[in-house]
């Protein structure tokens, strides 16, 4: 793999995974708001929501390693009415605009709860609509393997779990920190810290499930088109075999078995223990979604000359 | 009416002597790598056992012939539809080409072609592809490509008069079913020439 290849496996990654820990964050701060109050969700979420921001600036960055010509990448967005790459990067561009801007006031705490939740909601609008473009880049009519609902769904699957396990992580790197700091909310995000990490370790092996169901489905299908479309199937099972072996193994450990271990352990007051725990998913799940995202790359097949 | 110029290629003329790869290679100064026209050998055919003589095996349909291909000037271009910036767009006469100052070398045209026409300069970093050697047909000049088959195998011209004089055939194996881009070419096949999609044989020889 080439250093542009890999860039767009390095862009796409951390575009989904900013965008599904955006998601994730927003959907439990909603709930634990209901259930503690907006002090205890906020003191909860507020570290892991400024991570976002350089995660997708990260993202961005490595996208232009992706370009032959990046000293004009902003023409990229020129397009916007009809391209699909057009409506990515613009999307991209509002979802980094808007996270920024929202990440900071809720961290400084500027205009009211209303105003944040205006902004955050519309944030999660165009993360959604960041990674459906992405996906539509690749709908192409002389690509059969990619021109498939499988495409879109993979990708918002691969935006969920990377979503869920970093914030997860992030929960917990937030909890210890809380712990080392010895501030006075320790006992009651101790509580919602166990009660979150469950409901997101259940996400990740409903997530993994479906992972698990699309794969060889999305194998035989290609292989039934014929022509491109199996010969894209073939490299998959063929020459990237241990690849695409390896991909699921490493998501199955992950969000699977530790997801279970994860689980088990989250009641009991063992935050050493829970932070390898989650760490350890988070990484093994990063690594397979990567090498899947490589796969995609890899098993490209055109119809045609 | 808007105009749309294309090609045409006699495959049944065809030698395969790569002299219209050369002549458009030399045309665009183009690097090792980058060739807008190629000649692509497909071949076929099997053997079988004589039903006497034991141990001697006779030909059975074999066959070869080639496809001269450049950029079709697609009257629904993919690479015009995909790209970000605009570089890539259809002219008002159907060519169909890239301006290197707005490209900014995603290579999304290169990914969905089903010709390879656009293709990755790595000097400069942008695509480029066939033009149909606008700056020739300007002067009242023919492309390089077809002022050099020595088989006067390849033609250009207008699309609805290419129709004309050579007919409707507009697609042989390998190239790919025409109803994906709708290629603004004319091809008269060649006399073994296969249906695409359809080809029992292989693609021996690319460029």
């Amino acid at each position: 793999m080439n250093l542009r290849e890999f860039a767009l496996v390095t862009f796409s990654i951390l575009a989904q995974m900013a965008v599904g820990s955006f998601l994730i964050l927003g959907v439990v701060h909603f709930f634990v708001k209901r259930t503690a109050d907006i002090n205890q969700a906020d003191q909860m979420s507020d570290r892991a929501l400024l991570a976002i921001v350089p995660t997708l600036g990260l993202a961005l960055l490595a996208s232009l390693f992706h370009l032959g010509n990046p000293l004009i990448a902003y023409d990229s967005v020129l397009r916007v009415g009809s391209a699909w790459l057009s409506r990515e990067v613009t999307f991209s561009a509002l979802f980094f605009v808007v996270g920024t801007i929202f990440a900071y006031m809720q961290w400084k705490k500027i205009s009211t709860p209303a105003v944040r939740n205006g902004l955050a909601v519309l944030g999660a609008l165009l993360g959604l609509a960041l990674v459906f473009s992405m996906s539509r880049i690749y709908m192409l009519r002389t690509v059969p393997a990619w021109n498939t609902i499988v495409t879109p769904l993979t990708f918002f699957t691969t935006t969920f779990l990377l979503g869920t396990l970093a914030v997860g992580a992030a929960y917990v790197a937030n909890y210890r920190y809380i712990r080392r700091k010895d501030l006075d909310c320790a006992e009651v995000q101790c509580t919602l810290l166990h009660k979150t990490l469950r409901w997101l370790v259940i996400t990740a092996i409903a997530l993994l499930g479906i992972e698990f169901v699309v794969a060889p489905m999305y194998i035989a299908y290609l292989a039934a088109l014929g022509g491109a479309a199996s010969n894209t199937a073939g490299l998959m099972i063929g020459q990237f075999g241990l690849v695409f072996a390896l991909r699921l193994l490493l998501v199955f450990l992950g969000a699977g078995i530790l997801g279970v271990f994860i689980f088990q352990n989250a009641s009991e007051s063992q935050e050493q223990k829970l932070g390898y725990l989650t760490y350890s998913a988070f990484a093994l799940v990063l690594v397979g979604e990567v090498l899947g995202r490589f796969l995609f790359y890899a098993t490209y097949v055109r119809v045609g000359i | 009416m808007s105009t749309q110029l294309g090609f045409y290629f006699n495959s049944d003329n065809c030698v395969s002597c790569r002299t219209c790869v050369i002549a458009c290679k030399d045309k665009n100064d183009n690097p090792l790598g980058v060739n807008f026209r190629r000649v692509i050998s497909y071949e076929g055919g099997t053997w079988l056992p004589h039903p006497t003589v034991k141990g001697v095996m006779l030909p059975s349909n074999i066959f070869v012939y080639s496809v001269s291909v450049a950029c079709m000037h697609c009257v629904k271009p993919i690479c015009v539809e995909v790209c970000p910036t605009g570089a890539m767009t259809k002219h008002d006469n159907g060519i169909v080409a890239v301006n290197q100052d707005k490209c900014i070398g995603c290579r999304l045209c290169q990914q969905s072609c089903p010709y390879g026409a656009p293709q990755f300069n790595e000097v400069k970093g942008v695509m480029s592809k066939c033009d149909l050697c606008q700056d020739l047909i300007a002067n009242g000049e023919k492309p390089a490509c077809v002022a050099s088959c020595p088989q006067r195998a390849l033609d250009y011209g207008e699309l609805s008069e290419l129709r004309n004089k050579y007919g409707e055939g507009n697609s042989i194996e390998p190239l790919p079913d025409p109803s994906l881009t709708w290629p603004a070419v004319v091809i008269n096949p060649h006399r073994q020439a296969q249906p695409p999609g359809q080809g029992t044989g292989r693609i021996v020889a690319e460029v």
